[in-house]
């Protein structure tokens, strides 16, 4: 049997082949996995607030636990005006959330070890907030680009700089979700992979290690999720109250 | 009313319990641990936007390596700007 770290990531399709014009639609395993976590949430969420007791029942208390968390969340750092985009981060985290532990399943597939699903995510959450912002401040949103108390001279430089530093916002919320999912899934496999070519007598090392690391991914899982939507706060916070 | 002096000791004890807690909390490892993630990707991502940029300027102006490079080091000063902001922040945060 041959271990490849990277068969893991393999995207193969399902069923039919669907093309539409030039574009595969087809469904595949990774289609199934989102469509997995996204019924997992609505289930959860479903189940949750079903029967709406005075001493929350257990799913009751998880449901209600990630709304307070995501409302605080939002709160803390957008502040109240960001109130209407609590759906869209609700479920931004909840899907980022689910695809990543459901990806912790032996056998299963992670979504967001793929960058083209991460950065979809990011690139939409950009191109949303970017409006968003000159909707809001019409063309003063521009002065994102302009910080106060700069000479003359070094305008032109600054203004590069600063732009540079708004596209990589999307870049560098891609790559973290992305890298630290497939490395932290390769890093797994790898050490599986150990654990059978050392057999029974130095297999116990590399198995150790093993527990240790799904422990630290689940964690990773987590906090992951997590950094992506307090990022998007972030930015959603950066174009509902310009204060350059 | 024994009884009732017992639950209010009890009530006492647990409201302290929660304000310990609470402080525990906003240092929890779990967000730095994020900030920390936050701040390693930050560095890169500038570089290799403005190192792309560069490259499609210099694609459209013909002016094959000079842009690149000239793009390159303003990346790298974007990047570190980048990573000075988000500290100056987390410091913010932390003295409120």
């Amino acid at each position: 049997m041959t271990i490849n770290p990277m068969h893991q990531f393999e995207v193969y399709r399902i069923g039919p082949e669907i093309n539409l014009g030039a574009v595969n639609l087809s469904f595949t395993n990774s289609s199934l996995f989102m469509v997995a976590s996204s019924i997992t949430i609505l289930f959860l969420l479903f189940l949750g607030t079903k029967k709406k007791l005075l001493i929350p029942s257990k799913i009751q208390l998880i449901t209600e636990m990630s709304y307070i968390f995501i409302a605080k969340m939002i709160n803390d750092t957008a502040g109240s005006s960001a109130k209407p985009f609590f759906p869209f981060i609700f479920t931004l985290f909840m899907f980022v959330l689910f695809c990543n532990m459901i990806g912790m399943l032996p056998y299963s597939f992670t979504v967001t070890s793929h960058i083209i699903v991460t950065f979809a995510l990011a690139a939409l959450i950009f191109i949303g907030v970017t409006i968003i912002g000159f909707i809001k401040h019409g063309i003063k949103y521009l002065e994102l680009f302009l910080p106060k108390g700069i000479p003359i001279v070094l305008l032109p430089l600054i203004v590069v700089i600063e732009i540079i530093s708004y596209l990589s916002r999307p870049v560098s919320l891609s790559v973290r979700l992305f890298a630290n999912m497939m490395a932290g899934h390769t890093m797994l496999k790898v050490f599986g992979g150990f654990v059978i070519s050392l057999g029974l007598l130095g297999g116990w090392l590399p198995l150790s290690f093993s527990v240790a690391l799904i422990g630290l991914e689940i964690l990773v899982a987590f906090l992951q999720a997590y950094v992506f939507a307090i990022l998007t706060c972030i930015y959603l916070n950066d174009a509902l109250n310009l204060h350059h | 009313m024994k009884n009732l002096k017992e639950i209010t000791t009890r009530l006492e004890i647990a409201k302290k319990n929660i304000r310990k807690n609470k402080i525990i909390n906003k240092s929890s490892n779990v967000t730095s641990l994020g900030k920390a993630f936050k701040i390693s990707t930050e560095l890169v991502a500038a570089v290799v936007v403005g190192t792309t940029l560069g490259f499609i300027l210099d694609n459209w102006f013909g002016t094959k390596p000079w842009l690149t490079i000239c793009f390159f080091f303003i990346g790298a000063v974007a990047g570190i700007l980048n990573v000075i902001k988000s500290a100056k922040n987390m410091h913010k945060n932390f003295k409120e």
